[in-house]
């Protein structure tokens, strides 16, 4: 069994971590308290604070780097004191201060991360760089109770179909071009549907209205997907929609016309099908029964429901987590930097160097032994 | 990357250091380095403000009507608030000299290829030939 203590400070029985969350257009800071020894059903880590802001673009545009940069840079000071005063700390009572390492966007990444240079060095105490992507993996496991999951990573940036093996998250799949976060934000720029909340709920609202499937390619390559094709197909007969111009694929069985809520139903269906049969046949693969949805796109109702379906039919069980921890925060970067600080893991000034591309399967978890 | 930056003790900003509180004054200062130029850059002595003039929102954004909810806090009389302050004419500072650098090359780069065309083509365009 490991042990996670070695680096526990006297006189204390529980560890506090900081972390920093700033890779897309979410600001997320959290601070999260982990007891001393294994974490189980039994004994399980706390939540003290999780607050995020999020950048907002003008309707139909995304956030670029830039903008999301500034809103990080001058957000961050106001909701670090905020997740400090939820959680009723000072920062000298932290054990480590962690921050997102990579994979994201450069700009966004560098300015968060020199907010966390930066309080490391006035409080001393010593950073942790962790990967977003095992962030959502390990928050989402401690959340649900999820032993050893087949994980559906979804999210803007990202779409990975992962499992554990041998203190690597192993990819078994993922897409080829786009993200399906981001191939719902296109479209959903397309429809110029506002981005507040987030564009994908904008959809997903959208899709339950929708009564009509409209046929689109289904781009399933072995075990990964392609999504870029699909969203120029529905883009173009969006434009056909708004131009008025004739096609018969916008001409639903009943002769009624196809609407902008049958597209976003018709997108979503044929998204998470592609996305539940990958999923399943990692499954298989692998011979697990629990599915862990993560990441921003995993709090689609709808996909939570195929899912079930699928997992349900292979007597499995499947896991989400609500919007706190399933949209990117700060608390998942806190604890899985916690997990690897307990294991002796910090980085050294010069080595905290961001990274836009920063692969899940290069995180060496050496906080599992299964 | 070819930029220094360092925060110094201030020396010679007027009166106003000798008059500050126990802390004394923070100036940040930067050093620009590349093989053809060295420059430093010091923010000088104000006024000084957090609302910079290239750190605003990007034209993209603006051009929508967006409200900039995002504009940072004013910089408050304390050591860290000035600094602050400071610090955003000095990003402006760096930010002008950085793009005016690269306009330079850009058209450089567009003066060399104008210049190669010229030689091997005898100032010639083929699509001007009937």
């Amino acid at each position: 069994m490991i042990n996670l203590d070695k680096h526990i400070k006297p006189s204390r029985d529980y560890y506090l971590a900081l972390g920093l969350e700033g890779s897309a257009n979410k600001l997320g800071i959290g601070i999260i308290k982990h007891p001393k020894g294994e974490l189980t059903a039994t004994n399980r880590a706390e939540v003290l604070s999780n607050v995020r802001d999020t950048y907002i673009s003008p309707p139909g545009e995304g956030f670029l780097p830039r903008d999301t940069a500034r809103h990080h840079r001058n957000w961050v000071v106001r909701v670090l004191k905020d997740a400090l005063a939820v959680a009723g700390l000072v920062g000298r009572d932290l054990d480590c201060i962690c921050f997102t390492q990579g994979p994201g966007m450069g700009a966004p990444l560098q300015a968060v991360v020199i907010a966390a240079r930066t309080i490391a060095q006035l409080w001393d105490v010593p950073l942790v760089g962790v990967n977003h992507c095992v962030g959502h993996i390990e928050m989402g496991r401690e959340i649900t109770g999820a032993q050893n999951p087949v994980v559906l990573y979804v999210s803007g940036g990202n779409t990975q179909v992962i499992a554990y093996s041998k203190n690597h998250y192993r990819i078994f799949g993922e897409t080829l071009d786009i993200a399906i976060g981001n191939c719902l934000d296109r479209f959903a720029r397309t429809l110029k549907i506002p981005n507040d909340p987030f564009p994908g709920y904008n959809i997903e609202q959208m899709a339950k209205r929708g009564k009509n499937f409209v046929e689109l390619p289904y781009t399933v390559k072995g075990m990964d997907l392609s999504m870029s094709g699909i969203l120029a197909f529905i883009d173009s007969l969006a434009g056909d929609m708004f131009a008025g111009n004739k096609n018969k694929l916008l001409v639903a069985a009943d002769g009624s016309s196809v609407t902008p809520e049958d597209l976003c139903f018709s997108l979503q269906e044929c998204l998470y099908a592609m996305l539940v049969e990958i999923t399943e046949r990692a499954m298989a693969h692998v011979q697990l029964q629990q599915v862990l949805i993560v990441g921003g796109v995993g709090s689609n109702e709808r996909l939570q429901q195929m899912m079930a379906q699928m997992v349900q039919d292979r007597n499995g069980s499947v896991f989400a987590t609500d919007e706190r921890f399933c949209i990117d925060n700060g608390i998942m970067i806190a604890h899985a930097g916690l997990l690897a600080y307990r294991m002796g893991q910090t980085n050294e000034l010069w080595d905290t160097v961001c990274s836009q591309k920063f692969r899940t399967d290069e995180v060496y978890v050496n906080w599992r032994d299964d | 990357m070819p930029n220094l930056f360092s925060l110094l003790e201030s020396e010679n900003c007027q009166i106003q250091t000798q008059l500050s509180s126990a802390m004394p004054d923070l100036i940040p200062t930067a050093t620009y380095i590349s093989p053809d130029l060295k420059k430093d850059f010091h923010p000088g002595c104000g006024p000084h403000s957090t609302q910079g003039t290239t750190t605003g929102p990007s034209d993209v954004v603006a051009d929508k009507g967006a409200i900039d909810k995002d504009r940072p806090t004013e910089a408050s009389d304390s050591t860290l608030g000035e600094l602050r302050a400071r610090l955003t004419t000095l990003q402006d500072q760096v930010n002008v000299f950085l793009t005016d650098r690269m306009k330079l090359g850009a058209a450089k780069e567009e003066d060399d290829k104008d210049l190669e065309r010229r030689i091997l083509d005898d100032g010639v365009d083929e699509d001007d030939v009937e």
